[in-house]
C-alpha cells in the first residue's frame, strides 16, 4: 500500500469515527435538552407551591423562578450546541467526501499525464485543509459552549441546593417543598453527568 | 487502465470506445465509455461511475485533451453512467451534462449546478459539437424511464447506452461482437429483467430499424456492428420482456 493511500484510509476511518461521536454528542444533548423541558414544568409546580405556603416559602419561590430561568437558558445554550454539532456534521461529511475525491484524483494523475490534473488535485487538496480547518474551528467553539453549558449547570446545582435549605424553613410546607427541591437536585445532577461525559468526548480529546 | 479503440475515424471527426480495464475490481459492472470528437471539441458519453473516473479519464487523456470536452452525455441517471460528474467537473467547471430533463433535479446528487445540465425534451434534441450535429434519440423505459441515445447520422454509429448491453464472461470479451447466436445469450437475461415495458420496446424497434446504423454501440458488452446490428434489433422485437420470475 503506498503511503498516500494509507494516509487516505486513516484519515477516512477517523472522519468516519468523528461522524459517530458527533452522533452520540448530539443524542447527549436531545436527552439533557428533554431533562431541562422538565425543570421547567417542575420548576412552574413549585412556583405554585410556594405561594401556596405564603411567606415561610417566600425564598423557595424566587429560587423557583431562577430554576425556570435556568431551564431556558440551558434550553438555548443548547440549542446553539444542536447548531453547532449540525455544522461539525455537515464539515464531516465534506471530508468525507473530500477524501474519495481526493483519492480518486490522485489515482488519474498517477495513470494520466495531464499537467492541468495535478493543478486540479492540488486545488482539492488545498479545499480539504479549508474544510479540515472548518472543523477545527468548529470542534473548538463546540467545546468552548460546552464548557459554557457546564458553568450554567454549575449554577443550576447552587440553585437546586439552596432551595434545599430553603424548604426546611416551608414549615407545615417543608415536606412537600423539600420533596420538590431534592427532584431539582437530581435532575441538576443528571445533567451535570451528561456534560461531564461529553466533556469527555474523544471528539475533544482526538483520542 | 482501460483501453482506447477508435471505432470510426474521418478526418477529427472520431468515434473512440474506452474499455475493458484489466484491474477493475469484479464487484463493479463493467462499463464501456465513448468519446465523440470533432473538430476541436469531444463529448464523452455515459463516463462512469466515480470509481472508474481515474482509469477513464487516463485512457480517455491519451487520446484526447481533456480540457477540450465540451460536454457530457448522460443516456439516464444510473450511477454506473453518471456518478463521475463531480470528478468531471473538479477537472472542467464548464463542461455540460445533457440529461433527460426527468433527471435534471436527480443527477446533481452526483455533482454539479443548475448551469451544468441542459436537459433533453421527451422527444429528443440535436447535439451540435463543433458543427456535427449529433441526435438524442428517445429510448425511454429502456431501461430508464427518462432515457437517450445518441445517434451520429454521418458516422452511422448509434450509442444505444444499456440497450444491447450483454454481461460478458471472462475471455469472451471482445469490443465487437464475432458471434451473434453466442453472443445474445449474454445479453437475453440483461434484457428481460432490465427493459421495463414492450410497448417501449416496440417503438424503440420500429424508430431504429428506419435509421441507417453500421455500428450500435452500448454502455455495456460489445458493439455490434454490420448486420449484426439489424439481428439485434429483430431478436429485441421478439424478445418479451420486463420478466422476472419471483
Amino acid at each position: 500500500m503506498t503511503t498516500a493511500l494509507a494516509t487516505t484510509n486513516t484519515k477516512a476511518s477517523q472522519a468516519g469515527v468523528d461522524l459517530l461521536r458527533i452522533v452520540r454528542i448530539n443524542e447527549e444533548i436531545k436527552s439533557v435538552v428533554a431533562v431541562a423541558f422538565k425543570i421547567n414544568i417542575m420548576a412552574l409546580n413549585a412556583i405554585f407551591l410556594a405561594k401556596r405556603a405564603g411567606t415561610a416559602a417566600r425564598g423557595f419561590g424566587v429560587l423557583s423562578n431562577e430554576l425556570r430561568v435556568f431551564s431556558q437558558d440551558l434550553r438555548d445554550c443548547m440549542a446553539s450546541l444542536t447548531g453547532l454539532i449540525h455544522g461539525c456534521v455537515t464539515e464531516v461529511s465534506l471530508v468525507l467526501q473530500d477524501i474519495r475525491h481526493t483519492r480518486l484524483l490522485r489515482q488519474a494523475v498517477a495513470l494520466s499525464s495531464v499537467p492541468r490534473m495535478a493543478a486540479v488535485l492540488a486545488e482539492r487538496e488545498m479545499e480539504n485543509d479549508r474544510h479540515t480547518q472548518r472543523l477545527v474551528s468548529l470542534r473548538k467553539q463546540l467545546k468552548r459552549a460546552l464548557e459554557d453549558a457546564f458553568q450554567m449547570v454549575e449554577l443550576g446545582g447552587v440553585l437546586a441546593k439552596s432551595a434545599k435549605i430553603e424548604a426546611a424553613y416551608g414549615q407545615s410546607f417543608a415536606l412537600p417543598l423539600a420533596q420538590v427541591s431534592g427532584e431539582f437536585d437530581s435532575i441538576v445532577e443528571e445533567i451535570r453527568t451528561s456534560l461531564e461525559s461529553l466533556r469527555r468526548s474523544a471528539f475533544f480529546t482526538g483520542n | 487502465m482501460k483501453t482506447t479503440k477508435t471505432i470510426f475515424q474521418d478526418g477529427n471527426h472520431k468515434w473512440v470506445a474506452i474499455v475493458r480495464d484489466p484491474e477493475k475490481p469484479n464487484y463493479l459492472i463493467d462499463t464501456n465509455e465513448y468519446l465523440v470528437t470533432h473538430g476541436e471539441q469531444g463529448i464523452l458519453l455515459d463516463p462512469g461511475g466515480a470509481e472508474v473516473f481515474p482509469a477513464v479519464f487516463s485512457a480517455l487523456s491519451s487520446e484526447f485533451d481533456p480540457s477540450a470536452l465540451a460536454a457530457i452525455f448522460a443516456s439516464h441517471q444510473d450511477p454506473d453512467i453518471c456518478s463521475s460528474l463531480a470528478l468531471w467537473l473538479e477537472f472542467n467547471p464548464k463542461m455540460r451534462c445533457y440529461v433527460s430533463w426527468l433527471w435534471a433535479s436527480f443527477i446533481p446528487h452526483f455533482g454539479g449546478t443548475a448551469d451544468t445540465f441542459i436537459t433533453i425534451p421527451d422527444e429528443g434534441t440535436d447535439i451540435s459539437l463543433a458543427g456535427l450535429i449529433l441526435r438524442a434519440v428517445p429510448a425511454h423505459y429502456l431501461h430508464s424511464s427518462g432515457n437517450f441515445n445518441l445517434y451520429d447520422k454521418v458516422a452511422k454509429v448509434l450509442f444505444s447506452g444499456d440497450v444491447g448491453a450483454a454481461l460478458l464472461p471472462p475471455g469472451e470479451d471482445g469490443l465487437f461482437v464475432e458471434n451473434f447466436d453466442t453472443h445474445i445469450r449474454y445479453a437475453e437475461g440483461f434484457h428481460k429483467r432490465w427493459m421495463g415495458s414492450n410497448e417501449a420496446k416496440r417503438r424503440w424497434c420500429e424508430r431504429v430499424a428506419q435509421m441507417d446504423i453500421d455500428m450500435l454501440c452500448p454502455q455495456h458488452g460489445a458493439i455490434y456492428q454490420g448486420a449484426d446490428v439489424q439481428r439485434f434489433i429483430n431478436w429485441f422485437d421478439e424478445l418479451q420482456v420486463g420478466i422476472v420470475s419471483a
